[in-house]
């Protein structure tokens, strides 16, 4: 799921604290930002411009962050609009309304953890891949 | 790095719908008491809403009346095996031309609307239309749809559960359903007379007989609620076109006419 490899260099200090805060950003705005599943988005997308201009590490964690970020968008959409429906129109309460909610909530706390775990580790200097989102990073950001 | 990167997509997205399918398996529904809760809050709604109507209007108890109400009703409930006992059928005093369904199985039928049926096949059908809307769901639907099942929540543990009862109130008798639901209790109304041997035909005469006189301006929301009466009888003609209707009046003309008289006087 996470992966610990070796980056390209040794980042400063500096470095990995930007890269820590990178993680950092996404995590607090998820939890301001909820239920409403565009704000962590918002934040994390607002700091990546930020350090787009940063150092290639700086930038490459910022982007693993927004990947991850943009994945649970569409799950926590799809669920904060099935609630609103049931809430507001005809739609009923199903099974798979249940089992969608327990399973996006499952992703959601998977991501939170996987976020601690990549600012804990990106502040030690440690450079940490997630599974696919960690690969796709590798093909966008270039040093 | 590619057709790796795409299978880790790909691992992701099927795990993500497996685990989904796995919790799908589990009955939440049972679980959170999905049914009860939905239930104890249509149950109380339409109780306030009844109480409401029961402050405010001159409601029928006579047992004549009520008794002649209920014989026209219960061919249609035991020909369709709808528990006559599930529903609470009201008759009120009021000149409107008027009849609707609530939550809770409550059908209330105003005197304005029996006294201008010419036929009681035509009041039957109306009933088989309302008890429709009770049987199909079509009233929490329209609620739910319209006012929203949290406010209706509000409205049932809240303070305000009678201020609420009025407004569900004014919506449920002065505004009509989705044209296709509309369209399924008629054409469910004409299903049940069929089987119970009841002609369905003046029923069809009656919205008829609604869309001529709906220039007259007052007392006349049954059909104004009810837009596009002449399409409606269109299409209920349509449909028992290839029928074979058999007709058996529930009750004799006299009894008709004396009902009609009674709620008169």
């Amino acid at each position: 799921m996470i992966q610990e490899t070796t980056f390209a260099y040794k980042p400063g200090e500096h470095e990995r604290e930007k890269a820590s805060n990178g993680y950092l950003m996404s995590l607090v705005a998820l939890i301001a930002g909820l239920p409403l599943p565009i704000i962590n988005l918002l934040a994390t997308f607002f700091f990546y411009l930020a350090n787009r201009k940063g150092t290639y590490f700086v930038r490459w964690h910022c982007t693993q962050a927004l990947l991850s970020q943009l994945a649970l968008l569409g799950i926590n959409s799809a669920s904060f609009w099935w609630t609103i429906s049931i809430l507001f129109t005809d739609e009923k309460a199903s099974n798979e309304y249940f089992a969608y909610i327990f399973s996006v909530i499952i992703f959601n706390l998977l991501e939170i953890f996987s976020t601690i775990y990549a600012a804990v580790q990106t502040r030690k200097g440690k450079h940490v891949q997630f599974l696919f989102f960690g690969n796709i990073t590798n093909l966008i950001c270039r040093p | 790095m590619m057709k790796k990167t795409i299978l880790q997509g790909l691992i992701i997205v099927l795990g993500f719908f497996l685990i989904w399918f796995g919790f799908s398996q589990l009955d939440f529904m049972t679980f959170f008491k999905v049914k009860e809760r939905t239930e104890f809050v249509e149950n109380k709604l339409g109780d306030l809403i009844w109480e409401e109507i029961s402050n405010t209007e001159d409601v029928i108890t006579n047992d004549t009346l009520v008794k002649t109400l209920d014989k026209l009703v219960n061919p249609i409930c035991e020909a369709n095996e709808i528990e006559r006992d599930s529903l609470k059928i009201h008759i009120v005093q009021k000149d409107e031309i008027n009849a609707f369904a609530l939550p809770n199985n409550h059908l209330v039928v105003y005197s304005g609307l029996i006294e201008d049926c010419k036929k009681q096949e035509a009041l039957q059908g109306v009933l088989g239309h309302e008890i429709a809307h009770i049987e199909k769901n079509h009233v929490m639907k329209k609620l739910s749809k319209e006012i929203g099942y949290t406010v209706l929540l509000s409205a049932t543990t809240g303070g305000k559960g009678a201020q609420m009862a009025k407004e569900v109130l004014k919506m449920l008798t002065s505004s009509a359903y989705d044209r296709a639901l509309e369209k399924e209790a008629d054409i469910t109304s004409v299903d049940y007379m069929i089987k119970a041997k009841i002609d369905p035909k003046p029923m069809a005469d009656f919205m008829f007989q609604m869309a001529q006189d709906s220039k007259i301006p007052d007392g006349m929301s049954w059909i104004i609620d009810h837009p596009e009466s002449e399409e409606r009888a269109k299409y209920i003609m349509d449909y028992i076109k290839d029928k074979k209707l058999t007709s058996n009046e529930t009750i004799s003309e006299k009894e008709w006419k004396t009902f009609q008289e009674q709620l008169k006087n």
